[in-house]
């Protein structure tokens, strides 16, 4: 196979494209996870739901309207969601949460069918990022840029805030050992609420994002699911470490595997979790030892 | 262990026959939706031997289904082999992927098992997905089903089908009531409830938890090879972590660890899935909005609860008793 720098630039660029926005979604589930021993299937149907959202303010007040409100409107959700199951499902064994948010999956699909329809929906890409640029000796659409630049940028400012600051701290105390938290004053319970509706808030940014690169359609946050949760069996759960290694490995491995090895591709990603798996059990970098 | 009391043989007994009237009486389409409930039901058993039983909750049995399926396809139609020879090697086929599946993930317990097997059955799901052997999207048709015209029985009629799936579905109850009272049942239950303890006292654990986990996949594959009968065309659809989804949740719907439950839960899923189906296109709401309710209400499933109710009110008859015992000394002594 003979293809030049430019080809195996472009291919890198996309692994990466497709890395951060697997990154914005599981970091959600896996710092929820992490903090909460929560298991969220239907973080996709936030995704989802985001991507609805964005659809629907962006044909009243353009993209950026979309860009910046709907990851306020599945954090709304996802407010109702904790204080109605949530809530309650906290002290139920993995396979219970595991199932109701089985339910809510089916629900919240049904529901964005009964809203928006079955059809799928487009969203035009923002004028500002509509063209290409130039980079490394190649162009590369302005928009994928973005997402990259936008992956990126919310990993440093989590990084930062999960590092530096004081609530980061507390975080970082909460997923070590809650109840050690708690006797310490860190109003765990609270904590909780935050990184939800921050994680949930990501989720819809996610979708917001990838939304003009595919078409927006019910089925969406399914699709989605699997990729994330590999990402985070992967990385680990829990780790913001994790979630960036699981990123990178996925893209990366699912875009080469595709240019390299297209009879494997899809397989190759299941039998490198396996074999992860097998290895260490709790993946590459979990949060607890 | 598992036992069957005088309410588990009960509602048996009423699904047998609810089931065999059905087969009896019921007109082509009465048929094909018994068949569905029938061959649903032998895959929820082996979903509950799994997770009822071993605590090993596994999200990978829908494609195991779909392994059978496909294998028996594969073999039937393509490699020629005659259909008792084709079911028989798909199911073994099955059972023996699925050893290996429940030997590698015998280390990982709760999310991560549920995770590992995911992959596992996401893993098949693509390759035939991709594999042009499978036929890819398309799937594959032109299955024929058993020839069991040497006893007189014609099983491209549906009412023989059905009858003859209502047979194989209590075949394998009784299997799975042995499988669970055997040693190996025993040992599967003390991993269950302490796998310390049981390694502590010489037991190889993975070992049981790989031998339970690979006799379900039998079941499950055997599942998979009328699931192809039945409709006599596969799609990769079937192999679907989706369908792994329902499995549990009609196990839990149903009751979970009970054998008897899952039964109910299959018959109450296909049902409301046909009922709602003809009501409104949005009956994964209803169903999404039930299963929440039911884990919500923290009850075993439906027949779990049913359960729960009967031992409550048989204890409280015992309490009664015990009291009117006492009372009727008290007065003797005085």
């Amino acid at each position: 196979m003979a293809h030049d720098l430019g080809f195996w630039t472009l291919q890198a660029l996309n692994a990466l494209q497709l890395s951060m926005l697997l990154f914005l979604l599981s970091i959600g589930l896996t710092v929820i996870f992490g903090l909460m021993h929560f298991v969220n299937l239907a973080h996709g149907s936030l995704y989802a739901l985001g991507a609805y959202f964005a659809a629907s303010l962006a044909a009243i007040g353009g993209y950026w309207m979309g860009f910046f409100l709907a990851p306020v409107a599945v954090a709304g959700v996802g407010v109702l969601l904790y204080s109605r199951l949530i809530k309650r499902m906290r002290k139920s064994g993995p396979m219970a949460q595991v199932l109701v948010t089985f339910g809510l999956i089916f629900v919240l699909l049904d529901l964005t069918r009964i809203f928006w329809s079955d059809l799928a929906l487009a969203i035009d890409v923002p004028a500002l990022l509509s063209g290409r640029v130039e980079l490394l000796g190649i162009e590369y659409p302005a928009y994928r840029l973005f997402i990259i630049v936008l992956g990126l940028a919310i990993f440093a400012a989590l990084a930062f805030v999960l590092g530096r600051t004081q609530i980061g701290a507390m975080i970082r105390a909460g997923v070590d050992n809650d109840a050690m938290a708690s006797c310490l004053g860190i109003n765990v319970e609270r904590l909780f609420f935050i990184v939800f509706c921050v994680g949930c808030a990501l989720a819809g940014l996610a979708g917001v994002v990838a939304a003009p690169l595919l078409s927006v359609t019910p089925d969406m946050g399914l699709q989605i699911l699997i990729p994330t949760l590999i990402v985070i069996v992967i990385g680990g759960l829990g780790s913001l470490k994790g979630a960036i290694a699981g990123s990178l490995i996925y893209g990366f491995v699912q875009t080469f595997g595709a240019v390299l090895a297209p009879q494997l591709a899809s397989v190759l990603i299941y039998a490198l979790l396996a074999a992860v798996l097998v290895i260490k059990p709790v993946g590459l970098f979990p949060a607890k030892g | 262990m598992f036992r069957h009391n005088a309410l588990r043989c009960t509602v048996l007994v009423l699904l047998a026959a609810a089931a065999l009237f059905q087969a009896l009486t019921a007109g082509y389409f009465g048929l094909e939706i018994l068949t569905e409930i029938l061959i649903l039901a032998i895959l929820v058993l082996a979903l509950d031997i799994a997770a009822g039983f071993g605590g090993m909750v596994s999200l990978c049995h829908g494609a195991l289904m779909g392994v059978g399926a496909y294998a028996y396809a594969i073999l039937s139609a393509k490699a020629g082999l005659a259909p008792p020879v084709a079911m028989a090697a798909a199911i073994v086929l099955t059972g023996s992927a699925a050893w290996i599946i429940g030997a590698i993930c015998s280390r990982s317990h709760g999310i991560y098992f549920i995770m590992a097997t995911l992959a596992f059955g996401q893993m098949a799901y693509s390759y035939v997905f991709e594999a042009p052997v499978f036929g890819g999207d398309d799937g594959l048709g032109g299955i024929s089903r058993l020839d069991l015209s040497f006893i007189g029985v014609d099983l491209n009629d549906s009412r023989s089908f059905a009858l003859f799936c209502l047979a194989t579905l209590g075949a394998v109850y009784g299997a799975s009531v042995l499988i669970l009272r055997s040693g190996l049942g025993r040992s599967l239950a003390g991993v269950m409830h302490n796998e310390q303890r049981m390694r502590a006292l010489g037991l190889t654990v993975w070992r049981v938890k790989a031998d339970v986990f690979g006799l379900s996949g039998l079941i499950a594959g055997l599942a998979g090879a009328l699931a192809a009968q039945h409709i006599m065309y596969i799609s990769p659809g079937l192999l679907s972590w989706t369908v792994s989804g329902e499995a549990l949740v009609v196990v839990i719907l149903g009751g979970l660890g009970t054998l008897v439950g899952p039964l109910v839960g299959a018959a109450a899923f296909v049902l409301l899935k046909h009922e709602l189906s003809a009501l409104t296109p949005h009956w994964h709401l209803v169903v999404g909005v039930i299963l929440i309710a039911v884990v919500m209400s923290r009850a075993n499933g439906i027949f779990g609860w049913i359960e729960a109710r009967w031992d409550g009110r048989a204890e409280r008859r015992a309490v009664k008793a015990a009291r009117k015992q006492k009372t009727k000394e008290v007065l003797s002594d005085a």
